[in-house]
């Protein structure tokens, strides 16, 4: 312990409002307000708050080839929207959330390693698990905790750097990217069929480093905390990783309209306490946890606020 | 989409689309945004293929045999 530094980072930006999506579209300002105002509470004061920068581009380069990042920069609307799929549209203020998006996840990391903060959570906007190498897609545009993963491997020299994706959508994105890196172990769950279609058991990447775990529509907590059980934490386990990230989703609450889980604020707290039990055991502690899906704004709130509770009790 | 509503499907068409929908979650062809409703769709689908299928075992096993298991009619109804 270092004694009052230990705590845990708040990384965010008003810029990630500026990122507007049309009218009736699920991923929107509103979900990052909602959040905000949860934080407000007393109970967060003891929160280090902290802007997010914009990500250099070599940063983006981590996962993503030049010519992704370039198309993405050229797509970019003077005004008005232009949609790179049914899901994914980007207008003015689009690029610059995106950068402060990954510029999140990789101060973070930043923050995290220096031993200035125990762990710390990202609220930001567009998310990044959906983006693949040269795809955006289902509202991400650049694979945020990839890139802040790939930052704690080459950057720090970590060798071993694990990801657990709870969003209730595949990650098909990290998936994409991660396919071919020894060094991390990917863990996702979510319901099964549903967007995007990948993540089936049998997905596990070129040196067994992913873990696919599907819940059939309708699974509870109970289910889910098996699958973890199970599954996932013994991996993790054996895995000792030395950073851990969470692609933290909060869509397969009960109340989520775009899936059909049925989690409730309990169940991101029961999973958040495991996470660190593993970074506890393994990374003296080290988590890095980044905001990706969650569309009832209420439950997403609550489910946040109540993540990011557990991230600070074993923070402090 | 077929326009029939789902309740007024015969076993087949509710079939043919219910494979339609599956293979169309599989492939990811579907925007984020819509993949629920696509479910739900199959979801419905699905019910009304169990349906059809539940209401035809129940019109087999209907069908009295006798001593050398030759159909001699139903009790609920006679095959046309
Ligand atoms: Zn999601």
């Amino acid at each position: 312990m270092e004694g009052s530094a230990m705590t845990t980072a708040l990384f965010t930006h008003s810029d990630c409002l500026e990122h507007e999506t049309p009218e009736g579209h699920s991923e929107r300002a509103d979900r990052l307000r909602a959040i905000w105002k949860a934080l407000e509470d007393p109970a967060f004061d003891a929160l280090d708050r902290r802007e997010a920068p914009l990500a250099e581009r070599s940063e983006l380069l981590r996962v993503h080839p030049e010519a992704h990042v370039a198309a993405i920069e050229a797509a970019i609307p003077a005004e008005g929207y232009v949609s790179l799929d049914a899901d994914t549209h980007v207008m003015a203020g689009s690029l610059v959330a995106a950068l402060r998006a990954v510029g999140a996840v990789v101060s973070a990391v930043d923050a995290v390693m220096a031993g200035e903060v125990k762990n710390a959570f990202c609220a930001i906007r567009p998310p990044g698990h959906h983006a693949e190498r040269v795809t955006p897609m289902g509202f991400c545009l650049f694979g945020n905790v990839s890139i802040g993963a790939k930052r704690a491997l080459d950057h720090y020299g970590l060798e071993r750097v694990a990801i657990i994706d709870f969003d209730v959508h595949h990650g098909n994105g990290t998936q994409d990217l991660l396919w071919d890196e020894p060094r991390i172990l990917f863990c996702s769950t979510h319901q099964m069929p549903l967007y995007p279609g990948t993540g089936e058991p049998r997905e596990t990447g070129a040196h067994d480093n992913i873990i696919n775990a599907p819940l059939p529509p309708m699974s509870d907590g109970a289910a889910f905390r098996k699958i973890m059980e199970e599954q996932i934490l013994p991996a993790l386990d054996d895995f000792q990783p030395e950073l851990v990230l969470i692609s933290a989703g909060f869509d397969a609450h009960k109340d989520d309209p775009l899936a059909q889980l049925n989690f409730d604020v309990e169940d991101f707290v029961w999973v958040t306490e495991k996470i660190c039990d593993i970074a506890d055991k393994h990374a003296g502690g080290r988590v890095v946890s980044t905001l990706e899906g969650g569309y009832d704004l209420e439950s997403l709130a609550a489910s946040t606020a109540a993540h990011v509770k557990v991230l600070m009790e074993r923070g402090a | 989409m077929n326009d029939t509503p789902v309740e007024k499907m015969s076993f087949e068409q509710a079939m043919a689309e219910l494979e339609q929908v599956v293979q169309k979650l599989e492939n990811g062809q579907v925007a984020l945004e819509e993949s629920i409703q696509l479910y739900e769709r199959g979801d419905a689908l699905r019910k009304r293929c169990e349906a059809k299928l539940q209401a035809a075992e129940e019109k087999v096993a209907a069908i009295t045999t006798d001593a050398a298991g030759n159909p001699t009619g139903t009790k609920a109804f006679d095959a046309q």
